[in-house]
């Protein structure tokens, strides 16, 4: 439990994740697939950026003069993130413009009305 | 000769850059030009690069000379070229073949598009195959599926969109997990380099025993979703069936057989050879590979679509290759890796003869391929000799794989792994032969209906890059031997 409490940010980054994860496979609707993408994407971004903080010390934006490698945090998981983000965003464009294609061919974006309507 | 070093990173570059330049040229004839130029350029830089590699060694490519830590490396060895080859000479032959038929197969409003996505997909699995740095390896494996799900869609037809979110949901599953891994490994070893990450977890595993474990079967399941190992399967038969013919023969060959080449290189040089050994792990992929194998080839005989029936025999034939890596000796690891080349050339080549065939039928239906051979063929030659490779006729690369797993299993002391390749061979002649002998033997009536208008289509030059790719079938097979001993002796430096 209190290994739990000490890395709290971790912990709620695995759920989030987990809640991400489900919602991306369970629901139907396009849109909430989408919601989950990002929640279980966002997730991996907290756990991430947490593990390259160290507490008390600055972001690595260098403002005035320059200070010790020590005086600042961990910068190489924030900028891995950045890629993260663009990857997320781009992944995120590609479900929406299919669900927009979706629409229009079926008149739905319930993936099981879809399978019915198919059979039908 | 030093150019050469950087001659992989060219192999990636050129068609990432020509694909840039494709939406701002009107003509179609260009665009299908600046293809097949930077396939084959890319092509011949892999080439080159092996020459150079046989000659003086496996060495590190540095991007923008940063030293490892903080710059990403390129490993250039026998095992990389030699994939980054297969991948790329499958690529120029698949964009060879596609150039004269793209228009009957998705409209001819979009071939810019499609050839810059095919361009970007075959880029990112070059870099995939080479690179050093697991960041940048998950940024390939990331770009190779948008790219990929835009070719699913390209013939705009409403199953193919469905297919193509369906495989998005799953690889977005499964990259978000392989993400999760990266993150675990980060926290602990503060690296991104494969070699220094392997360095960090030699020494800090014991302490760290759980975190480990559980980022390696992170790793395994999200790159297991993307390889389309048995039951995550699911987004791939409707992928592969509903894409039009170039987008399937180019996404069954070498999409998911670069995942597995990644895979070998996280498990191997990554976690290595000694913690994969004890996480139990082997276990897993001998058990889901013998499952794959049956359930793949059982779930393709009740298919009454060809295309969809070759989509299931893939699953069957990653089952071999998960085998291989189970057995868990050096001999295993080439024959699985064998089993990637030839697959890959193999299945490239059914994939696109089988469309020829349905377009001589007039459908993709199996019933409808009855007496085809006197319509097609050549096409149906063609066919067959990529089946036959599958289902393990000697010389083709198929007989020569499983002649290797089973020599592997038995050493291993696994000989019950035998029974298990020798039923699944004969359960691809279950579905594999009809289709060869319905098409040359079968009698029926009006098979012979417009013969003289496709006798003149045949001798065109679309069947010329089929007959490349056959060649290049029975060449692997041939050169068997030389390619599993390098393998062999790359792995033994792993293992």
């Amino acid at each position: 439990m209190e290994r739990l409490i000490a890395n709290y940010v971790e912990v709620c980054a695995i759920m989030l994740f987990g809640v991400g994860f489900m919602t991306l496979l369970m629901h139907n609707n396009m849109i909430k697939k989408i919601i989950g993408l990002n929640i279980m994407d966002t997730a991996v971004f907290l756990f991430f950026i947490a593990k390259g903080y160290i507490s008390g010390k600055q972001a690595p934006i260098v403002v005035g003069k320059l200070e010790e490698a020590s005086a600042y945090i961990n910068p190489v998981p924030t900028s891995l993130m950045l890629t993260g983000i663009v990857v997320a965003v781009s992944t995120t464009a590609l479900a929406l413009a299919l669900t927009l294609r979706l629409h229009q061919k079926y008149g739905t974006i319930e993936l099981d009305e879809i399978i019915r309507l198919r059979e039908a | 000769m030093e150019y050469i070093k950087s001659f992989p990173v060219f192999a990636l570059l050129i068609p990432l850059m020509l694909s840039f330049a494709m939406p701002l040229i009107k003509s179609d004839r260009t665009i299908k030009n600046l293809a097949l130029i930077s396939s084959a350029s890319s092509m011949a830089l892999c080439g080159l690069a092996l020459k150079y590699v046989i000659e003086h060694g496996a060495y590190k490519y540095k991007m923008g000379h940063f030293e490892a830590p903080l710059g990403i490396e390129f490993q250039v060895g026998m095992f990389e070229c030699i994939m980054a080859l297969t991948f790329t000479a499958v690529t120029f032959l698949v964009v060879m073949h596609s150039s004269g038929r793209i228009e009957k197969e998705i409209g001819s409003r979009n071939i810019q598009i499609y050839y810059l996505l095919m361009n970007i997909f075959y880029a990112s699995l070059v870099g995939m195959v080479f690179t050093n740095d697991i960041f940048n390896a998950f940024v390939f494996i990331e770009v190779s599926t948008l790219a990929a799900c835009g070719m699913v869609v390209a013939n705009s037809d409403g199953r193919s969109i469905v297919a193509a979110i369906k495989y998005l949901v799953y690889s977005s599953i499964g990259s978000g997990l392989v993400l999760m891994g990266m993150a675990f490994l980060y926290s602990i070893t503060g690296n991104l380099n494969i070699e220094f990450i392997n360095a960090e977890i030699a020494n800090a595993w014991q302490e760290y025993e759980k975190v480990v474990l559980i980022s390696m079967a992170l790793f395994v399941f999200g790159l297991g979703i993307k390889a389309a190992i048995f039951p995550l399967h699911v987004w791939m038969p409707d992928a592969y069936a509903y894409a039009n013919n170039t987008s399937s023969a180019l996404i069954s060959g070498i999409g998911a057989k670069a995942i597995i080449v990644l895979l070998v290189k996280v498990l191997y040089s990554m976690f290595g050879s000694e913690l994969v050994a004890q996480s139990g792990l082997l276990k897993v992929f001998t058990a889901l590979g013998v499952m794959g194998m049956m359930m793949g080839s059982v779930f393709a005989i009740f298919q009454s679509d060809i295309k969809r029936m070759l989509a299931y025999s893939s699953v069957a034939q990653m089952g071999y290759i998960f085998l291989g890596l189970g057995i868990g000796n050096v001999l295993g690891l080439a024959a699985a890796m064998f089993h990637v080349i030839g697959h890959s050339v193999t299945k490239a080549l059914l994939f696109m003869s089988a469309g020829r065939l349905a377009e001589g039928a007039g459908g993709v239906s199996i019933e409808k391929l009855e007496s085809v051979g006197a319509r097609r063929p050549v096409s149906l030659g063609l066919y067959s000799v990529g089946a036959l490779s599958m289902i393990g006729i000697p010389i083709l690369p198929g007989f020569v794989s499983k002649w290797s797993l089973s020599i592997a299993s038995i050493e291993a002391g696994k000989g019950l792994l035998l029974a298990a390749i020798i039923l699944s061979s004969i359960l691809n002649c279950v579905y594999y032969l009809p289709v060869i002998i319905k098409g040359y033997f079968k009698k029926s009536e009006g098979a012979f209906d417009g013969i003289k208008f496709t006798r003149r289509e045949e001798s065109q030059i679309g069947t010329l890059p089929l007959v490349v790719l056959a060649g290049i079938v029975i060449g692997v097979g041939a050169l068997s031997g030389d390619i599993i001993n390098a393998f062999s002796f790359e792995f033994s430096k792993l293992m």
